[in-house]
């Protein structure tokens, strides 16, 4: 309860302090393994961005949005990985992946185990840099905590 | 518009904003659906004004499920807006006299003011944001460019730094638009295009709908102010 209690009081009494600092970006990078001690893994991007949305679709999306919410929500899950590490946010990230990963298996559903990684981008001067600052525990993907759902099936 | 008016079409147009978002996670994980369909259920009452004050209450524990499950906000700023303009309209059905009914609404629409303020405060004092490269770097690499196109505006400095000028004297001036209605009708007409814009290139539509949740509260607040001639 008290959690819960801690957890509303930023609503009650707001910070207001939108996007007072651009913070280094986290990407979400996943692989599909065959097996426990597999060492080369070849890392895809999560839900990567369309070349172009039309302003049709972007008006679609004022009322529909579900995917894009859902990758907010996991930027979120990602920026609490990095600064104060949680299970939940972890397996939240892992059911996620899986998920869409299931609802499009022919993008890869070929292994047996599942893994993220956290790339996070920022500016050092003018140069972008790129470096990797978590990596998950392997899920098996007959792992029975994934209870089905999810958006991917849209 | 009357106290009792704006708290209505407040509550109006959050029960919208709260069915848009339920119906998101109707084909979600069955943990979810727990939470979103009684939710989108009472937002539909709410929406037809269906015994509101126990509305209210039961959309509150949900959205205390909802912190729960989500250990946190599922949407940031969006959920967090969401929660205050549901405590406030709770507030003002459990208040026992008109005075306690004005507090809590006054609240919101104090809440909502500081929003743009304090946005804008936080912004101007970066030298980042003073020179456009903040928003420059949004539009670069941050997570929030809702296509690949969009990150091409990084390539044009100019048309950006007068953006985060715009957007930072816009946030800085919104409380001076409280001296008239016509004034606050323009600023909550350039605050509502922000929002939509921002819903656009960044697809925060979750916003957008909940902050118009929040204008009939300073609205009312206004024409209080000016009734008792505090304006």
């Amino acid at each position: 309860m008290l959690n819960i209690l801690k957890l509303l009081l930023p609503a009650m009494i707001p910070a207001w302090n939108f996007f007072d600092i651009i913070a280094p970006s986290p990407r979400i990078q996943y692989a599909v393994l065959n097996g426990k001690d597999e060492t080369h893994a070849e890392w895809h991007e999560f839900r990567p961005r369309p070349a172009r949305v039309s302003f049709l679709r972007m008006l679609g999306r004022m009322v529909w949005n579900p995917l894009w919410n859902e990758s907010l929500f996991l930027t979120s899950c990602a920026e609490r990985l990095i600064e104060q590490p949680t299970q939940h946010s972890e397996d939240e990230i892992l059911k996620r992946i899986y998920t869409a990963l299931r609802r499009n298996a022919d993008r890869g559903l070929d292994g047996k185990y599942l893994r993220f990684r956290l790339q996070v981008l920022h500016r050092a001067g003018e140069r972008l840099v790129q470096e990797r600052v978590f990596e998950s525990r392997l899920m098996a993907m007959s792992d029975s905590t994934v209870n089905g759902g999810g958006h991917e099936s849209r | 518009m009357n106290l009792d008016e704006a708290i209505r079409l407040s509550e109006i147009l959050m029960g919208w904003a709260f069915a848009l978002q339920s119906i998101e996670h109707i084909q979600s994980y069955s943990n979810e659906r727990l939470i979103f369909l009684p939710r989108l259920l009472l937002a539909v009452l709410l929406i037809m004004g269906f015994h509101s004050a126990w509305v209210l209450a039961l959309l509150l524990l949900l959205g205390l499920a909802m912190l729960h499950r989500f250990q946190g906000p599922y949407n940031g700023g969006a959920d967090r807006m969401s929660l205050l303009v549901l405590c406030c309209l709770c507030l003002t059905h459990l208040a026992g006299t008109e005075y306690w009914r004005e507090i809590a609404f006054g609240y919101l629409a104090m809440q909502l003011t500081l929003s743009y303020f304090i946005s804008g405060w936080v912004k101007v004092i970066n030298p980042e944001w003073r020179s456009g490269r903040a928003l420059l770097d949004v539009f670069q690499f941050s997570a929030y460019p809702v296509s690949e196109s969009l990150r091409r505006w990084a390539d044009n400095p100019r048309l950006l730094f007068g953006m985060s000028w715009a957007v930072m004297l816009f946030e800085l001036l919104f409380p001076v638009s409280l001296l008239t209605p016509l004034s606050l009708g323009v600023a909550l007409f350039i605050a509502a295009s922000f929002h939509f814009a921002n819903a656009c290139l960044f697809g925060l539509n979750r916003f957008f709908w909940i902050w118009l949740a929040a204008y009939p509260s300073i609205g009312w607040l206004q024409s209080r102010l000016l009734s008792t001639g505090h304006l």
